[in-house]
């Protein structure tokens, strides 16, 4: 007899605790999902030396990659040097293809988290297309 | 001077030696000896093994903390792989965790002293990303045939443009391998030289008397400093490796960009 006579004297106050309650886990909900978010897109390359690496050997591989499909090419034609300076310009082209691409993905994890976007807003609109 | 020697560390040594059709001296025959680099990756998959069966332990709905993190893990690489290869590329999911799990741990068994690291040597993380180039062209071919050839050409070009894109594209896809195996394997080998040079510092100093105690101190800092910054590098090396190894099977399943 006593409980029900407990909440029914203060069914406002029971209601606001309830309602109160729900609230606070949608507000703690939503700080966490955004905790997530800047977790996940700062985590990948939050230091600066990560992405100065990321972006270098992205820059150096292709480079490297192309100089040697050229030279193999020579090798085989017996073309010299003319294979191994094309192949360096396009594995030139190559690695600054892949610089934007690495950057423009870097980019959509910064605007994915509000709190991480870190400049380089002048950049996103093209690179979004590769 | 053996002691702060920073290379000394990657030496890789015999265990079993196994030498087949060779006539014994250096670089004649094929070499199989089990190595320590062998032994550490024996120890980083029977570790990963043993986490990955156990900490699940009961199954329970209200998870214990073991199971937790076991699953923490799996949702982690499964959201990854989802949000960037879709749902097909989901078949990759076992792939895409063993390549996460087994690096991360390598890396970690590589910060404890006296261990060896397994990816500060770039043939390992090289073999690693040829697994991942191989897989991503085999599933391409077998399941888009000729059509995977459209990845080096993006729709909407004219001919005369693209006989200079297809070669940058083919080379920029051709870099994939040197550039995820360069990036894993660079990170490690530097993180541990300079831990290595810069406790070797406090040990040198710290031979010198009073004076070389103080001056001890600043090295040991940045030792202390460094090796918080290696644990990080550590797992977010193995988090990279496995968004582009997810980005890379996206081209597999998607090959129209």
């Amino acid at each position: 007899m006593q409980e029900p006579q407990d909440t029914e004297g203060r069914p406002d106050s029971a209601k606001g605790v309830t309602g109160d309650l729900a609230s606070r886990i949608a507000s703690a909900k939503r700080e966490r999902q955004l905790e997530d978010n800047r977790a996940s897109g700062g985590g990948s390359d939050n230091s600066g030396i990560a992405r100065g690496l990321r972006l270098g050997s992205e820059f150096a591989a292709a480079i490297l990659v192309g100089t040697g499909i050229g030279y193999v090419i020579d090798q085989g034609l017996k073309t010299s040097p003319w294979g191994l300076l094309i192949m360096l310009l396009v594995g030139f082209a190559a690695g600054v293809l892949n610089v934007i691409r690495a950057v423009a993905e870097m980019d959509k994890e910064a605007k994915a988290s509000p709190a991480s976007g870190a400049g380089s807003d002048a950049v996103t609109e093209k690179p979004d297309d590769f | 001077m053996a002691g702060t020697d920073p290379i000394h560390q990657f030496v890789i040594e015999d265990m079993i030696p196994i030498h087949l059709s060779g006539d014994g001296t250096a670089g004649s025959g094929l070499n199989l000896s089990f190595t320590n680099s062998s032994l550490f990756m024996v120890a980083t998959v029977v570790a990963v093994s043993a986490y990955m069966l156990l900490a699940p332990g009961k199954r329970s709905l209200v998870p214990n903390r073991l199971q937790l993190t076991s699953e923490l893990m799996y949702e982690f690489i499964a959201n990854m792989l989802r949000s960037s290869a879709g749902k097909q590329g989901m078949v990759f999911f076992p792939f895409v965790f063993s390549l996460f799990a087994f690096i991360l741990v390598a890396n970690l068994f590589g910060m404890v002293p006296y261990f060896f690291t397994v990816t500060s040597h770039i043939i390992v993380t090289f073999a690693l990303a040829m697994l991942v180039i191989s897989v991503v062209t085999i599933y391409g071919f077998a399941k888009h045939g000729l059509k995977f050839f459209k990845l080096f050409a993006p729709s909407g070009i004219p001919a005369p443009v693209l006989l200079i894109v297809v070669p940058i594209e083919v080379v920029s896809f051709l870099s994939r391998p040197i550039s995820l195996s360069v990036r894993l394997f660079g990170n490690i080998l530097a993180g541990h030289i300079t831990l290595k040079v810069f406790t070797g510092f406090v040990v040198s100093l710290g031979a010198a008397g009073f004076l070389g105690w103080l001056g001890a101190l600043l090295p040991l800092t940045m030792g202390v400093a460094l090796t918080a910054l290696e644990f990080l590098v550590a797992a977010v090396q193995a988090y990279v490796f496995a968004v582009l190894t997810s980005m890379y099977l996206n081209d597999a399943v998607h090959p129209s960009h």
